[in-house]
């Protein structure tokens, strides 16, 4: 059985999805992450890592964006199912 | 009806906007700057085909994701949209991407809360359909309470009855927030002095300013606004933010799910099914980075060598345009500033426009089809140890061909400070006017076998410099943050070439109307200082024909006694007056170096015939002492000085254009040549230091 996980966008596995739960911070950076769609109740998938490791590659909202780790750790996630 | 009116069109980026743009004013407009910063600007009248007598201006204003601006081109458009009631357009043409709804209509929500009367073109709507994602345009237009056409900016489909729509669709306010506490009571505190569409607009610009009052918008709030929002306590304010924006994204979805109730999921991307299959080559840990590698040659070669023909036949042709105006008028002063001043300085403006025009021809295509992004993504890791956004590579790589077309690139980048850095470092990549200068330099005081080694030492020395001057930069001057990368990876699409070669066009005039008239004057000024005072001597032989003669000009000359006079400032670097006239005269542009050096060993042509002035450098004796007058360690401070060095007027005048101010070309100037001066000094008593001669 298992039990939704908290975590954050950032630890995504390639290919796994997962669905937001909060975006932390209170700056700028935040405020663009919520308005590009990474809102509570969203779900999102890590496509891809970038060849040097970083950024990441996700989609989000039927788009495909491209978010540095450091930025992408914000986003908390729960693994749903 | 309105029969006079101005609309502005906004929409995300990577919606066809600018196709849009130019199918409804038939590709006819105005490139202009919007005030105060170079962020590009198009105005045009919408094309009597579709106007039917009215008079419609269209603003394009930069592409938006949101109205809360994080840099400078966002802040326009936002402003335009949510600024005070006499800047707003009459109307705005809102274009979504039809298969992006779940994003796009973020920014449509936001735009009709404005109460600005608007018109959604719903575009690509022949790609959505193709998807089985139609939209039911009549709920959509209900639900919004604006008109909705479906639109195919790349035929023009819908083109007609958007253009009827405007003037005829009502201004509305979007749904009330009831419910969300924070945010209505934040709202009611906005509200007392402002109007409603102003307060929701306010209040993630607030939130966001609170963090970082550098933002580009915050300049541009009133003081009652500022003072309004210092009325809410921070974490009050942002609690707001988000109740706002989780409220927009609900709509959207509630929206979505009326308008396309047999779509399953708002979550899947059909467009980027195709897309994917491409990334899963062209973002490819190896046959990404090899492809990238490629694409980069490529665009490399072409500013380097392949523009390198038309460049000559630039100059072939002002050449037989000297010599002609030089035939008709005969010997004298007016001819003399006719062909070496105004000729020449028209040259040396046309001379840019091969490789501007292929830079912005490449990098156009590559932005269109959507490969800039990815290469953005690639290149992300290796900028960010800089503290600069993927997107800065390409313009620095292209500042080994030429800085002037690089630093016109740099206008990607959208955060004011970034570019200013990356404009900063672009002048210490070696371009190809150093090329002939270090090769000069090389065959003359340097073995054969040594000289690959130092031809690489130099440009070596060149990237790592300009990366650690980036560095630097980042961390004093410019200092800021690593840009974030929020980077949409659009779908790969065909790119349009009418659209390319239309910005190639724009870009290469906006280049000779605005940089050309001072590469042009500072060109006459230093022709002037390099041959005034008129000799006596050269009463009765034409200056042109005789070497000798022109070398004696040039020496008595002001620039010459300016050269002279520095002497004891190039000692201490292990240069004469002669290699000081050299760099005096290369300001016109690097290359001139070596004809003027040419000059000064009265050698004619020796752009054509490096020989003669190769031997007379790597011969010419002290006439005290009898030793070489030149030696290996002199030449190398010498072309450590070039590496350093921002020997080139052309550049000064494109920063100057680009930034609007003499503040950052003067820095520029000052700063490299102290800092060639110091490296070139370092070098060679260093060196003698250490025993080199």
């Amino acid at each position: 059985m298992k039990v939704p996980t908290e975590m954050s966008m950032a630890e995504l596995d390639v290919g796994q999805p997962g669905e937001v739960t909060r975006v932390a911070g209170e700056d700028a950076i935040t405020i663009r992450l919520l308005e590009m769609g990474f809102v509570p109740g969203t779900r999102v998938r890590l496509v891809k890592r970038a060849p040097f490791g970083d950024p990441l590659e996700f989609q989000v909202r039927g788009y495909h964006i491209s978010i540095r780790a450091a930025e992408a750790a914000r986003v908390e996630i729960s693994l749903s199912k | 009806m309105n029969d006079r009116m101005r609309v502005a069109l906004a929409g995300n980026p990577n919606v066809g906007k600018t196709s849009l743009f130019n199918v409804l004013t038939g590709s006819r407009y105005k490139v202009g700057n919007f005030a105060g910063v170079t962020v590009e600007s198009r105005e045009g009248q919408v094309s009597p085909r579709y106007a039917r007598g009215r008079d419609i201006t269209l603003v394009d204003l930069p592409g938006i994701y949101s109205l809360t601006a994080t840099s400078e081109d966002e802040a326009i458009a936002s402003a335009m949209l949510s600024g005070r009631e006499r800047q707003q357009p009459d109307a705005v043409l809102l274009v979504l991407d039809a298969t992006n709804l779940a994003r796009n209509l973020y920014l449509a929500l936001q735009t009709v809360e404005l109460g600005l009367p608007t018109v959604v073109a719903l575009n690509m709507s022949d790609i959505a359909k193709r998807f089985g994602m139609s939209v039911d345009t009549e709920v959509l237009a209900r639900e919004l309470g604006v008109n909705v056409v479906e639109t195919v900016a790349r035929t023009g489909v819908g083109a007609q009855a958007l253009v009827d729509a405007f003037g005829n669709t009502p201004a509305r306010l979007g749904n009330g927030f009831a419910g969300v506490s924070t945010l209505a009571r934040v709202l009611t505190t906005f509200e007392r002095t402002m109007t409603s569409a102003r307060a929701r607009w306010l209040v993630l610009t607030a939130a966001a300013a609170r963090a970082d009052s550098e933002l580009p918008h915050y300049a541009l709030l009133s003081p009652p606004e500022r003072a309004a929002i210092s009325e809410i306590a921070a974490p009050d304010l942002f609690d707001a933010a988000r109740e706002l924006i989780t409220a927009r994204y609900h709509e959207v979805d509630r929206l979505l799910a009326a308008i396309r109730p047999r779509e399953p999921t708002r979550d899947g991307a059909p467009t980027m099914a195709y897309s994917r299959r491409i990334d899963g080559v062209l973002t490819h840990r190896v046959f990404g980075l090899a492809i990238f590698v490629v694409v980069m040659t490529v665009i490399f070669q072409a500013i380097f060598t392949w523009a390198e023909p038309l460049m000559g036949a630039i100059e072939s042709i002002m050449a037989w345009l000297a010599a002609h105006v030089a035939e008709l008028l005969g010997p004298g002063l007016l001819t003399d500033l006719l062909t070496q001043g105004v000729i020449h300085g028209a040259g040396n403006v046309l001379v840019f426009v091969p490789q501007i025009a292929l830079l912005f021809l490449f990098i156009g295509l590559l932005e269109d089809c959507g490969y800039l992004a990815r290469a953005a993504f690639l290149m992300d890791r290796l900028m960010a140890r800089v503290g600069l956004h993927g997107k800065a590579f390409v313009p620095l790589l292209s500042g080994y061909a030429c800085a002037v077309p690089a630093i016109l690139s740099t206008r990607t980048i959208s955060s004011m400070r970034d570019r200013m850095v990356t404009i900063l470092m672009i002048p210490f990549m070696s371009c190809s006017a150093r090329l002939p200068v270090y090769a000069l330099v090389i065959a003359a005081l340097f073995e054969p076998s040594e000289g690959g080694v130092v031809l690489t030492s130099m440009y070596a020395l060149s990237t790592v410099s300009a990366l650690a001057m980036g560095f630097v930069y980042k961390r004093t001057l410019l200092r800021g943050p690593t840009p974030p990368l929020m980077l949409e990876l659009p779908p790969y699409r065909l790119p349009k070439l009418s659209n390319t070669l239309a910005n190639v066009s724009d870009r290469t005039m906006d280049f000779v109307k605005g940089a050309g008239g001072m590469i042009l004057a500072c060109t006459i000024v230093l022709w002037a200082l390099l041959s005034f005072p008129r000799p006596t001597i050269a009463e009765d032989s034409s200056t042109l024909e005789n070497p000798q003669a022109r070398a004696t000009t040039i020496e008595q000359s002001y620039g010459g006694r300016f050269a002279r006079a520095l002497e004891p400032v190039l000692e201490p670097i292990g240069q004469d007056w002669r290699m000081g006239i050299g760099l005096v005269g290369s300001f016109a542009a690097r290359e001139v170096f070596v004809s003027t050096l040419g000059l000064v060993h009265g050698i004619e042509n020796s752009d054509d015939q490096a020989t003669p002035l190769r031997d007379a450098i790597r011969n010419a004796r002290d006439p005290e002492t009898g030793a070489p007058r030149y030696t290996k360690l002199k030449g190398l401070a010498l072309m450590v000085f070039f590496v350093y060095a921002c020997q080139c007027m052309s550049t000064l005048a494109v920063v100057q254009r680009e930034t609007r101010s003499w503040r950052w070309p003067v820095f520029m100037f000052v700063s490299m040549t102290a800092i060639a001066y110091a490296m070139a000094l370092l070098v060679y008593e260093g060196g003698r230091w250490l025993g080199f001669a």
